[in-house]
């Protein structure tokens, strides 16, 4: 026979599961979904992990938050950093009706691959990670938009900051991705008019492994600067092989090797004192810098941010915003992105050019000091503790 | 006259680990006239096999650089030797029987298995991986081009390596078992010789070079990732076909001929073709091999064989 | 002695009925627990098949009337792509895999029939893309045309490839192939003229004035444009396995046959060995580079990757799997390979490792594959009498 305690617990228990039920709102609220592609394996895939985190962040907190129409759901897919992996996934997400839009791409070379096929679906997606300027810039497909800078801004902010070092001549490695291409041919522009000399220029493939034939070359040019426009893989096995042939000149790198990967890779004393640059300002100096790390640090997600995951959370909610307004809707939601103006978001107001490109006006200068990717001016490097190579 | 001074000493090093390789797979033909295709892989475990037992030795707190070196290479070779023994034991035996292209085609398969599972299953498998630097750095000038002690000491080891298989294969009575099954397997079982166990021996043998190539590989590049077991393979098993498949020599031979045509292609190129990226010498290469195989298509020092009709 | 089928004509109707709606499901289900599910059922039904001697008996009694069989199979796709007109993604995956298994027919006549090793089967595929990919962007050849162009590259480069090793043992006709299959790809990759690494964008199909990708000219607004491109497949995979069966039961096929299993006596019989490899090797190579421009086509995008060694071996475990030398398994293959992965999402990363263990477990324990090859007959029923 139950005793009266059992029977009193039994019953507190069902009044407790039926006040519960009955919490419940009246109509769940409908799924919609985004999709978020990045390079989730491979040589950069802390950079799509950090990427994702912060998407998925985004998410979350929109899904807390009990003022939003819908809840939604990220759909992630690993590119791999390949562009035809890319076009692969691009189509599988675009095909599919019930993914609204995307956040798409850390690669540049797979975002220039697959702007066509978000063109042909009718997809608006927001590029979070790729620099090169004709991913917006080439074609006039309305559904594709960018929140990050271009590698213009970049480039042209690194030639001047270096001539103004001292710097002369430089050797310019490159990969023969569009990416690297680009970077070549915007840096290689404006050094030409700040006044520095290039004796050479040498393309390798991305996934190169012996890079003696070019550094032996180089070591014959005897340049000042090695300016490598390229990802991280690359970056590391460059500056190790520079140590191996000797060759003391200082190495540039592009916000392709901004990353902590960059400094395990190389080792602390051979990444001593290699140079970055990338568009935006650090967390700190962000207008929701802090609020993103705070949140970000919550999760207790296992890989960083990293340098783009900011811009990954801004265009997260930039389409969910979207979404709130005028329903899952593709091209609703397109209209709505195409006039994004002044929109207030954690890496500042964002407004879509003519080509659905931001304008980021703030370029960061990076040095890595003691293990770490330190801004310039608050370096020992920048304050003249410290010399970079050469000078 | 440094820029040539490079390229030779890169030359010699390249060749030296292709040789290693070659070496594996004549020595594999010759026992079995089998071509494990999986070679290049077995190289790639090896180095992440010394990757792992140099961070185990270090999270032990067994840092001395000559101490890590030695453990490195007994675990590597160690291991690597016992899963190609094994591979010989459940797939290629077996194989014994079936057309010659099953078991290239099963190798082959063998090989992604191994990529793949390293890739998977090894901790950030898919990202490349620095390599410790174990050996010293110091250098030493010769007229403008540095010769580092590192390299050096390197193209020494891989020398005695190559040398002590000679000799193993030549002077040892385990040699002369090998050299008699891979001239004809039955009539060594008839003179006691026991097939299986010279069999996984020399497959335990090959995979342990491949080992020791995949060591130095790391060592030279400061880097491994799982892909590079492929590309070694395919050159490795070029070399051996290049200089005669089952002979020692011509494996050798072969492995520094294929180097120099990377590094002739790597050097002329530009020369012929303005700007043109370096990457070309393995198209150079590769194609020069298929030339070169239609002109000599068993080798340089051709395989001698005579089959029963 | 009356000879009574041993499968009458209305159980094959009502099997292949039900081959047509499983995958029809296989193709719908979205949950991994559906997937999984029937996976499942398959596996015990060919089992079950296998020992029961049901699966033997279906082939032959599929074989003892062809024309049934092969109107039968056609309809099936046509209702297929039919249900699925209005699903982007199923019908791109219906076109990789009839493609593919176009390619792996090609590759079929070359291993399975003459026994010379092909480990470029992904590299002539992609001489078939990106040959499309030139002509149909720079010129204003008809895309029909284009695409038989590019196969007939394909085949001639094959040819040229194919002299060096005619007079040698199989494993150096493998390093010749191995080696072109990488070379192809790096050189691509370094090549600023055909895109690099960064790949060609291929223009839509347009067949006879009108653009593929515009939709599709019948059915509803909802229709997908890749049913145009589903048909094309079906068509271009309906016509090379004609063509390679009637090759397989024709006086080509035998002496293909001859030269395989055994050299000399096919020399005593006066057959030209080096010619024989050389016509395999050049028509398999012909299909690969057919399907690999059509593929051009479907996909829109061409790149270096699409086309590395590890293609090539996905290519021969099809081969491997349906049986090799039998090209009927071929399809089932083509979707266990292709589509299996995509449906089953958590195999997606671990699918290389998953087909070439695959692949290992067949040649050690089956080495016929799925379905083993069947014996030539070449006079059915009672006129052998």
């Amino acid at each position: 026979m139950f005793s009266r305690n059992t029977a009193r617990a039994g019953a507190a228990m069902l009044a407790g599961a039926a006040l519960t039920l009955l919490s419940v709102p009246a109509h769940a609220k409908d799924v919609v979904k985004i999709a978020f592609i990045a390079p989730l394996t491979g040589g950069v895939s802390n950079m799509g992990l950090g990427g994702r985190n912060s998407a998925d962040l985004a998410v979350r907190l929109r899904n807390e938050d009990p003022k939003s129409k819908y809840t939604y759901q990220l759909v992630t897919q690993d590119d791999e950093c390949k562009p035809n992996v890319g076009v692969q996934v691009a189509t599988k997400v675009a095909a599919d009706r019930s993914i609204v839009a995307g956040v798409t791409h850390y690669c540049s070379a797979v975002a220039m691959a697959t702007t066509t096929v978000y063109n042909r679906f009718g997809m608006p997606a927001i590029v979070w990670g790729a620099v090169l300027p004709d991913v917006t810039y080439a074609n006039n497909f309305k559904e594709v938009h960018r929140v990050n800078g271009t590698m213009i801004n970049q480039n042209e902010v690194a030639a001047k900051f270096m001539t103004g070092l001292g710097y002369k001549k430089w050797a310019i490695i490159h990969d023969t991705t569009d990416y690297g291409k680009g970077h070549n041919k915007y840096f290689s522009d404006f050094l030409v008019k700040n006044g520095g000399t290039i004796l050479g220029t040498f393309g390798v493939t991305a996934d190169q492994q012996d890079f003696t034939t070019e550094l032996t070359k180089i070591r014959e040019l005897k340049p000042d600067v090695i300016y490598f426009g390229g990802l991280t893989p690359l970056g590391v096995r460059i500056r190790t092989q520079m140590e191996k042939l000797g060759i003391k000149a200082q190495l540039q790198g592009t916000s392709g090797i901004k990353s902590d990967a960059y400094i395990t890779g190389a080792g602390k004393e051979l990444a001593e004192g290699s140079l970055s640059f990338i568009e935006g300002a650090p967390w700190e100096k962000l207008p929701g810098g802090l609020f993103f790390t705070g949140k970000y640090n919550q999760q207790r997600y296992s890989e960083p941010a990293e340098a783009y995951g900011p811009f990954a959370f801004a265009a997260a909610n930039l389409i969910m915003d979207a979404v709130e307004k005028v329903g899952p809707d593709r091209k609703k939601v397109l209209d709505v992105l195409n006039k994004t103006k002044d929109a207030d978001t954690i890496i500042g107001k964002v407004t879509f050019d003519d080509h659905r490109q931001n304008i980021v006006p703030l370029i960061s200068k990076y040095v890595v000091e003691d293990g770490a990717w330190v801004l310039w001016e608050d370096s020992s490097y920048g304050k003249g503790k410290r010399k970079l190579a050469g000078l | 006259m440094s820029e040539i001074g490079q390229y030779i000493f890169n030359g010699l090093m390249l060749g030296m680990i292709y040789a290693m390789v070659a070496v594996g797979f004549t020595l594999f033909f010759g026992v079995l006239d089998v071509i494990k295709f999986s070679h290049g892989d077995m190289l790639m475990v090896g180095a992440f096999a010394g990757l792992a037992a140099s961070m185990g030795l270090t999270a032990a707190g067994l840092d001395a650089p000559w101490a890590q070196l030695l453990c490195v290479v007994l675990f590597a070779v160690g291991l690597t030797g016992l899963l190609g023994a094994g591979i010989a034991r459940f797939l290629i035996l077996p194989l014994h029987k079936a057309p010659p292209l099953n078991t290239l085609l099963a190798t082959l398969m063998l090989g992604t298995v191994i990529r793949e599972a390293v890739r998977l299953f090894y901790p950030d498998g898919s990202n490349p991986k620095p390599f410790p630097a174990l050996l010293p750095t110091a250098s030493v000038d010769l007229g403008g081009f540095a010769l580092r002690v590192d390299n050096l000491m390197l193209l020494v080891a891989g020398l005695l390596a190559i040398g002590s298989v000679h000799f193993l294969i030549t002077r040892t009575k385990l040699g002369m078992a090998i050299r008699a099954v891979a001239q004809d397997g039955e009539t060594a079982r008839l003179m006691g010789i026991n097939f299986e166990a010279v069999v996984l021996l020399t497959f335990a043998l090959g995979s342990g070079l491949a080992a020791l190539a995949g060591i130095m590989n790391g060592l030279y590049y400061n880097e491994v990732n799982f892909s590079i077991g492929l590309l070694l393979g395919v050159i490795g098993f070029a070399a051996a076909i290049l200089g005669g498949l089952g002979n020692l020599y011509g494996a050798i031979l072969g492995g520094f001929l294929f180097a120099s045509l990377q590094v002739l292609g790597s050097a002329l190129l530009p020369a012929l073709i303005p700007d043109v990226p370096s990457a070309y010498k393995d198209v150079f290469a590769f194609a020069a091999v298929i030339i070169f195989m239609a002109w000599k298509p068993t080798g340089l020092i051709a395989e001698k064989s005579s089959e029963r009709v | 002695m009356t000879h009574k089928h041993a499968f009458p004509l209305s159980l094959l109707v009502a099997a292949f009925v039900g081959l047509t709606v499983y995958v029809w499901l296989f193709l719908h289900a979205e949950s991994q627990i559906a997937v999984a599910a029937l996976v499942a059922v398959a596996a015990v039904a060919v089992a079950a098949g296998r020992r029961w001697g049901f699966t033997r008996r279906f082939e032959e009694a599929a074989l003892a009337s062809p024309t049934l069989s092969r109107s039968l199979s056609l309809l099936s796709a046509l209702a297929l792509i039919a249900a699925f007109h209005d699903s982007h993604f199923v019908l791109l995956m219906l076109c990789a895999v009839l493609l593919y298994a176009t390619a792996c027919l090609g590759l079929t006549v070359q291993f399975g029939y003459s026994g010379v090793a092909n480990f470029a089967g992904a590299a002539f595929f992609g001489i078939g893309s990106y040959a499309t990919a030139v002509m149909a962007a720079h010129t204003q050849i008809p895309h029909l045309l284009v695409i038989l162009l590019s196969g007939l590259i394909a085949a001639v480069i094959g040819s040229v490839l194919i002299t060096p090793v005619l007079r040698t043992r199989g494993h150096y006709a493998a390093l010749v192939t191995i080696a072109f299959g990488i070379l192809f790809k790096t050189f691509l990759e370094v090549n600023d003229v055909l895109g690099g690494p960064q790949g060609l964008q291929v223009p839509g199909m347009q067949l006879f004035g009108h653009a593929l990708n515009d939709g599709a000219p019948f059915g509803t607004a909802d229709t997908s444009f890749y049913v145009s491109y589903a048909l094309l497949s079906l068509g271009v995979f309906a016509l090379v396995y004609a063509l390679v069966s009637a090759l397989e039961r024709s006086w080509i096929g035998l002496s293909m046959d001859v030269v395989r299993t055994d050299e000399t006596a096919a020399a005593t019989f006066g057959l030209h060995i080096a010619r024989w490899k050389v016509i395999a090797f050049t028509t398999g190579n012909f299909f690969a580079g057919i399907a690999g421009a059509l593929y051009g086509l479907v996909s829109g995008f061409v790149a270096p990757n699409n086309f590395t060694f590890a293609d090539s071996l996905l290519m021969l475990s099809i081969v491997i799997l349906g049986g090799l030398g039998n090209i009927v398994g071929l399809l089932p293959a083509a979707m266990i390979v292709l589509v299996l992965p995509e449906k089953l999402q958590f195999i997606q990363e671990y699918r290389f490792l998953l087909f070439a263990a695959l692949v290992i477990v067949i040649l050690l324990f089956r080495p016929q594959g799925l379905l083993p090859r069947t014996t030539r007959i070449f006079f059915r029923g009672e006129s052998s009498r």
